[in-house]
């Protein structure tokens, strides 16, 4: 369900990212949004539990876009709303579009 | 969930939307004449409003509100024209096509009064635009039955507690075997304690977030009476007429049949369902400063002040004149928010959060200058200029609601950057039938709102038009240099998007990021405005093709930006001026459809 967008943008060497690589980008983008540090944020607690709001849950699926050069749908920080779970979905729509691309 | 057209729409490239509907000219100048048949015959039907015997004229809508009950004879000529039908589609029955006719003939009831247009109806149309967009067959073949035999659905969104922030909200629906147990209250609801069914906006799921709420479309009849009840009613400040009250349920179980859409769901469409009222409802109360303004224009002609009549004094006739231009910022706005449902479904989601912050702001502070033309009179609650105060208070009700000036705010911050970095100075222009006041438009696609865009082509459109301006007089010329000076603006808009920190694209933002989308939703009006302008050459309306109201309108507009934009040549306000006046003898509306009235 995602679309490559049409610029490109930093970060797109789509075979680089892991869940790990990935899982630490967002908890150090998640961590500007809170105000916390990085290692506040845990991988499986759900991110509306830190207070994350979904007017800053849509301002992440924009700094994800911008970044990967990825266009998600809005509601990806709801459906994957956990670290790990986000990270796992980017690495799956990264390697397809990687995919789509070769 | 999500279609794929909307997914599409986030292409910088894709197509542009909305391809021209399929009726012939001939057809679409029949359905045009039906709709203004249909808005002659509510308006004849409402009489003269300056008829004192007459129970819909100024003074008897006043005895209503201050009786606190909506106008009797009001709901009967409603209930007679079964208005309801104008919020179920025509595939149900109904006579709802397209938003903008919506938005005409509810016009003409928020022109009398905001409560009975509120209370009898819109309320209705809130909720089952739920059901149009998500609910199942038999659920909108059931709710289309209800209104079209004059129930009314309330629309329950609201807990006190938690005001817009409604994924924090507490109400219950658990789910247990073949169905939901509902637990808890919602207040301040509209047509409570006599609607056939209710919208429940309902927490199903203990979860943090977005996906733990669903809507619940319930039958009052299908409920415990023993288990469920109507809570006192509230005294409001202003739509006094209205039934608010409040519902509380007490372990009462409902079948599964009234989950709308899927479970967790409710955010989602809740948002959704927001794209078409936060452009409708607004456009509608457009209709009490056009009598407001009339009231006043009438005040100024017949008062006599310092030796000649108030109209002729400079000050008190700039104030009349900005705001009948107010007004057209507004309608414009508006009404391109209500056609871009139609034919940019996948950009509505900013422009519908636009226009339910700036126009209902906009109204209410025109209604302030315009109490200091009425000076002491508008402290006066009965008489001839009595239906203004009570206009002066009804109207900020639009700005309370589900969606509050901050939320609509909120709804735009998150979007900035992401329009700033893809869609400012780069995207396609919009069709130029989004501008274009009764051209017509394919269905309402309930099905295709996105809810966030990467594009904006009413903002591509005015960037279009800057190398493309007329400049033979005056006016024109005037037009230019503010066009010049919004590009600027949006150049300094996609700046300071681009520079906004993540703290600052949160709900808890900072005051400047509020601003910035201010800024932005004023440069939206304006990119309509000058859109309706240019939609209107070679059109039937001089006026509206005239260059004296868009630039006087621009002007307004560039020193609410904060520009001291040079001044505007002397014909510009004279002519504003002078269709003041014709309208109000001729007794035409102030809006773009220059519709004949009752007085």
């Amino acid at each position: 369900m995602s679309v490559p967008a049409t610029d490109r943008t930093a970060n797109n060497e789509h075979t680089a990212h892991t869940v790990e690589s990935l899982s630490s980008w967002l908890a150090d983008r998640i961590a500007l949004y809170l105000k916390r540090t990085p290692s506040e944020i845990s991988p499986t607690v759900p991110l509306a539990e830190y207070g994350l709001d979904s007017v800053a849950a849509l301002s992440l699926c924009g700094d994800i876009e911008e970044d990967f050069d990825l266009v998600l749908e809005p509601t990806v920080a709801w459906d994957y709303p956990t670290v790990e779970a986000l990270a796992g979905h980017l690495v799956e729509e990264l390697g397809e579009m990687g995919g789509e691309n070769r | 969930m999500l279609s794929d057209p909307a997914v599409q729409g986030l292409h910088g490239d894709a197509a542009p939307n909305g391809a021209a509907p399929a009726t012939d000219p001939a057809a679409h100048r029949a359905a045009e004449d039906a709709v203004r048949a249909r808005i002659a015959d509510l308006e004849s039907r409402f009489g003269d409003p300056q008829d004192p015997a007459n129970p819909l004229g100024a003074a008897g809508l006043l005895a209503a509100d201050e009786a606190g009950e909506l106008p009797a004879a009001g709901e009967r000529l409603l209930d007679d024209l079964v208005l309801n039908a104008e919020f179920v589609p025509t595939d149900l029955g109904g006579r709802l096509d397209r938003l903008d006719t919506l938005v005409r003939v509810m016009r003409q009831v928020f022109r009398r009064d905001v409560a009975l247009g509120l209370g009898y109806g819109i309320t209705s149309f809130m909720a089952a635009v739920n059901v149009w967009t998500a609910g199942s067959e038999e659920q909108r073949r059931r709710t289309a039955e209800l209104l079209l035999g004059g129930s009314k659905v309330s629309v329950a969104y609201h807990e006190l507690p938690h005001g817009n922030d409604f994924v924090r909200n507490e109400f219950r629906a658990d789910p247990v075997p073949g169905g939901f147990r509902l637990n808890g209250r919602k207040e301040v609801i509209n047509n409570a304690d006599r609607a056939d069914a209710y919208a429940l906006f309902s927490r199903t799921d203990d979860s943090p977030g977005s996906r733990s709420h669903s809507v619940l479309l319930v039958e009052r009849d299908q409920l415990d009476t023993e288990r469920f009840a109507v809570l006192p009613r509230y005294n409001a400040v202003g739509v006094r007429g209205c039934r608010l009250s409040g519902l509380d349920f007490t372990d009462c179980p409902v079948p599964d049949s009234t989950l709308v859409g899927a479970r967790g769901q409710g955010v989602e469409l809740a948002l959704r369902s927001f794209q078409i009222t936060r452009s409708a409802i607004p456009s509608m109360a457009v209709g009490a400063l056009d009598t407001s303004l009339r009231t006043v224009v009438r005040f100024a002609l017949g008062r006599e002040l310092y030796r000649r009549s108030v109209m002729e004094i400079p000050h008190a006739s700039a104030t009349l004149t900005g705001a009948f231009l107010d007004l057209l910022i507004c309608d414009s706005m508006a009404t391109v928010g209500t056609r871009a449902v139609h034919l940019l479904p996948d950009e509505t989601s900013v422009y519908a959060a636009a226009v339910k912050y700036l126009v209902p702001k906009m109204l209410t502070d025109t209604m302030y200058d315009l109490s200091i033309v009425l000076g002491a009179r508008f402290y006066v609650r009965e008489g001839e200029f009595g239906l203004f105060q009570k206009h002066v208070r009804d109207l900020p009700v639009l700005s309370l609601g589900h969606a509050g000036s901050a939320a609509c705010q909120a709804t735009i911050i998150p979007q900035l950057s992401r329009l700033a970095r893809r869609a400012w100075f780069s995207g396609d222009e919009a069709p130029q039938s989004l501008f274009r006041p009764r051209e017509a438009l394919p269905g309402i696609p309930f099905d295709r709102l996105a809810l966030a865009s990467g594009r904006d082509s009413l903002s591509a459109s005015l960037v279009a038009a800057a190398d493309d301006l007329p400049s033979g007089s005056p006016e024109e010329l005037a037009v230019q240099a503010l066009v010049m000076r919004l590009l600027d603006q949006l150049r300094q808009i996609q700046e300071d998007s681009l520079n906004l920190s993540p703290q600052d694209r949160t709900a808890l933002a900072s005051p400047a990021s509020f601003a910035l989308a201010d800024r932005y939703a004023v440069f939206l009006a304006a990119a309509s405005v000058l859109g309706v302008w240019r939609g209107a050459q070679g059109g039937d309306d001089p006026f509206l093709a005239d260059p004296a109201w868009v630039a006087a309108a621009l002007h307004r507009l560039a020193r609410r930006l904060g520009q001291r934009p040079a001044d505007l040549p002397p014909g510009c306000e004279a002519r504003v001026h002078e269709e003041v006046l014709r309208r109000f003898h001729e007794r035409r509306s102030y809006d773009l459809y220059d519709t004949p009235l009752a007085g």
